[in-house]
């Protein structure tokens, strides 16, 4: 079997702050197929972004980082910057969760475009900005050739999100990373961003991690989910699986949070009791045991290593629940 | 229409306010005009006769009101001293002055601009603290200290250029800037610091802007990050600074152009002030605040330029 296009190995980054060193990601590990979807689900905090920008190296100066993330083969932790750069848009590319900050409020739509055309694919200007008219048009965004001069101010939320994952597609990455894409905008409109991600990767073939606190955004969408609590990942499935045998009790907390089209409107979303643990000094044991229902004193020792269960779902916990329990 | 209106506005409280404080100012200085007109060894009879002949035991507002008439329907007045007109005194000297300040600020920026590029690019790092002690050193001394300094070096030790004098363009080009390269840099070396600081402080904080972060997972190299993505929204309070430095530019091309010798509208309002030649005193300081107001009018239409919300503003109002 060929290498997968992305793997993950034991990354762990960490901050160095004034209060002490925040494991905001410690020790994850997995790996990603070209083509497939992978969703990375967890409450505020739990590390989805600091994992996104340590698979992309683009990581702050206070950053400690360990671990291995290959590429295609080849290994970014060991990679100069200059050589980081030139992937950065051909292979693997990004788009943010709020995209009234993510575009440059003084360059036009088209300069943002164009440039990562010019750089990674040597086109000409003309030829970027002919290009970018087609890409934004693309992603749906209606006078493409009007809006390719416009600026970000001039562009409702949901067009500049567009716009930016024009930009994250312009050079055809074979990883697309979207973190929290939709969880600025309304509903509407999310739902019609992310029918859009997903057209773009079947069209173009490319793998991409989908990062979200809503596991009602992983439903349908996703090949696979990795659950993130405390900068880990506690459990991984494929959709179908985590959704179905539901073995871990944060994620059953999380799949109990997501609104039904049946619920009365306007239902409070169930959130899950209890803080998010201290990253500076975690608890000695499981992550999750200060608000797990289940935890013992085991639990509270010890932490449960993330073990395969059969057939890719991987879990970290000392008293899954079975079928019955997650009901 | 409404702004240029406004912009209007803006002038004449500033015009207004300004000449009207410095006519009360020269008139509560001790001596006036007329012992000068009247020569050293004259009575006091004679004295009072000149001050008689031309109003000045008057009500200063009434004064004003006449000078500022005056104004108004183009006649700036004569010099009671050597009956030149204010006008053209100002004509011929306002260019040397505007020279001055323009490479002045040139040199300030040009210092400005890529010293505090390099300071925000890793702020607290080796060349932001060397950049960062630089500054201190020259904005710790004033500009007639540093242009002691310079003469020394430059004219009187290495010789390269002259401590004094003036040519006009018509001389030629080189022979126009070589006198006027040590007066700039010394108004230069003072107003750069303050530029750089707004430059970095701004800067350091637009460079954690998630579309800073966008344009590196786009693979843009540092040196485009800083120079396209960040230096435009990184200058708004450096271009504001640039046209409420005008006021202590014009402050220091006053002492600046008395050392070196430089024939422009700071050594004519030091020598108006001296003989209380108040016509021409109230001339260069319409000028002064004239220019200010310009130079402010200049920095808000570098505004549109950079920030294209203030152009859509602008369109709309
Ligand atoms: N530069 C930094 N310095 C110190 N701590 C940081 C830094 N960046 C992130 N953190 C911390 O790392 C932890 C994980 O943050 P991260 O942004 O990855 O969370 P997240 O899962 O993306 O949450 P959200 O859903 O809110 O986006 C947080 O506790 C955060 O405070
Ligand atoms: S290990 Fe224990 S505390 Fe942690 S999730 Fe499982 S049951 Fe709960
Ligand atoms: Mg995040």
């Amino acid at each position: 079997m060929s290498e997968p296009l992305l793997t993950v190995e034991n990354q762990r980054t960490a901050f160095a702050t004034g209060r002490g060193l925040v494991r905001a990601v410690d020790g994850v590990s997995f790996t990603l197929e070209r083509g497939r979807t992978l969703g990375v689900v967890g409450e505020s905090g739990s590390g989805k972004s600091v994992l996104s920008r340590s698979i992309m190296r683009l990581l702050p100066p206070n950053a400690r980082s360990s671990g291995e993330v290959r590429l295609g083969g080849r290994d970014l932790t060991a990679m100069s910057e200059k050589a980081l750069r030139a992937l950065r848009g051909p292979e693997i590319s990004i788009v943010f969760q709020d995209p009234m900050t993510s575009l440059n409020p003084v360059m036009t739509i088209g300069a943002q475009i164009g440039e990562v055309l010019t750089r990674h694919l040597g086109m000409s200007r003309k030829a970027a900005k002919a290009r970018s008219v087609e890409l934004l048009a693309s992603v749906g965004l209606p006078q493409p050739d009007v809006r390719v001069d416009q600026h970000p101010h001039q562009l409702s939320g949901g067009m500049r999100q567009r716009v930016a994952i024009a930009i994250a597609i312009a050079c055809e990455p074979a990883l697309l990373i979207a973190d929290e894409p939709t969880t600025a905008l309304d509903v509407t409109v999310q739902a019609e961003i992310l029918d859009l991600l997903a057209r773009q990767q079947a069209e173009r073939n490319m793998a991409m991690i989908l990062i979200t606190h809503d596991m009602g955004v992983v439903a349908g969408r996703c090949d696979d989910v990795a659950v993130m609590y405390a900068g880990r990942i506690v459990e991984q499935a494929s959709t179908e699986d985590l959704f179905r045998d539901t073995r871990m009790p944060y994620t059953s907390a999380l799949l109990a949070s997501i609104p039904r089209l049946d619920d009365p409107p306007h239902r409070k979303l169930e959130a899950i009791a209890g803080r998010p643990p201290d990253l500076i000094h975690p608890p000695a044991g499981c992550a999750f045991s200060p608000r797990c229902r289940y935890a013992d004193d085991l639990c509270r020792s010890q932490p449960p290593a993330l073990e395969d269960a059969g057939r890719g779902h991987r879990f970290a916990c000392w008293r899954p629940m079975t079928m019955e329990a997650a009901e | 229409m409404r702004y240029l209106f406004r912009r209007f506005q803006r002038l004449v409280v500033v015009m207004v306010s300004v000449t009207f404080l410095t006519f009360l100012l020269v008139n509560v200085l001790p001596g006036d005009v007329a012992y000068e007109m009247a020569g050293m060894d004259s009575s006091e009879e004679e004295v009072q006769a000149i001050r008689d002949e031309l109003g000045l035991d008057r009500n200063v507002v009434l004064r004003y009101l006449d000078w500022a008439g005056g104004i108004l329907t183009g006649d700036w007045g004569a010099s009671f001293i050597n009956k030149e007109e204010v006008w053209h005194a100002l004509a011929q000297r306002f260019p040397v002055s505007l020279e001055l300040m323009l490479l002045a600020q040139l040199i300030a920026l040009s210092l400005a601009v890529p010293m505090g590029l390099i300071s925000a690019y890793r702020p607290g790092g080796r060349a932001d603290r060397v950049i960062g002690t630089l500054a201190f050193a020259s904005v710790s001394m004033p500009s007639f200290m540093t242009a002691i300094l310079l003469i020394f070096f430059f004219s009187l030790h290495l010789g390269w250029l002259p401590a004094t004098g003036y040519e006009p363009l018509s001389a030629g080009l080189w022979e126009n800037l070589r006198p006027m390269i040590l007066p700039a840099l010394a108004l230069g070396l003072v107003e750069w610091t303050v530029l750089m600081r707004t430059l970095r402080a701004e800067m350091i904080g637009v460079l954690q802007e998630n579309y800073i972060a966008l344009a590196r997972a786009k693979g843009m190299s540092d040196a485009r990050i800083l120079l396209v993505h960040a230096l435009r929204p990184s200058s708004f309070s450096m271009i504001t600074l640039l046209g409420l430095q005008v006021g202590r530019l014009m402050g220091g091309s006053i002492i600046i152009e008395q050392i070196f010798g430089i024939p422009g509208i700071g050594r004519l309002l030091v020598h108006a002030v001296n003989t209380r030649d108040f016509i021409m005193i109230q001339g260069c300081v319409t000028l002064f605040a004239i220019a200010f107001v310009t130079a402010n009018f200049l920095v808000d239409i570098a505004y549109a330029w950079l920030d294209p919300r203030v152009r859509l503003e602008r369109a709309r109002g």
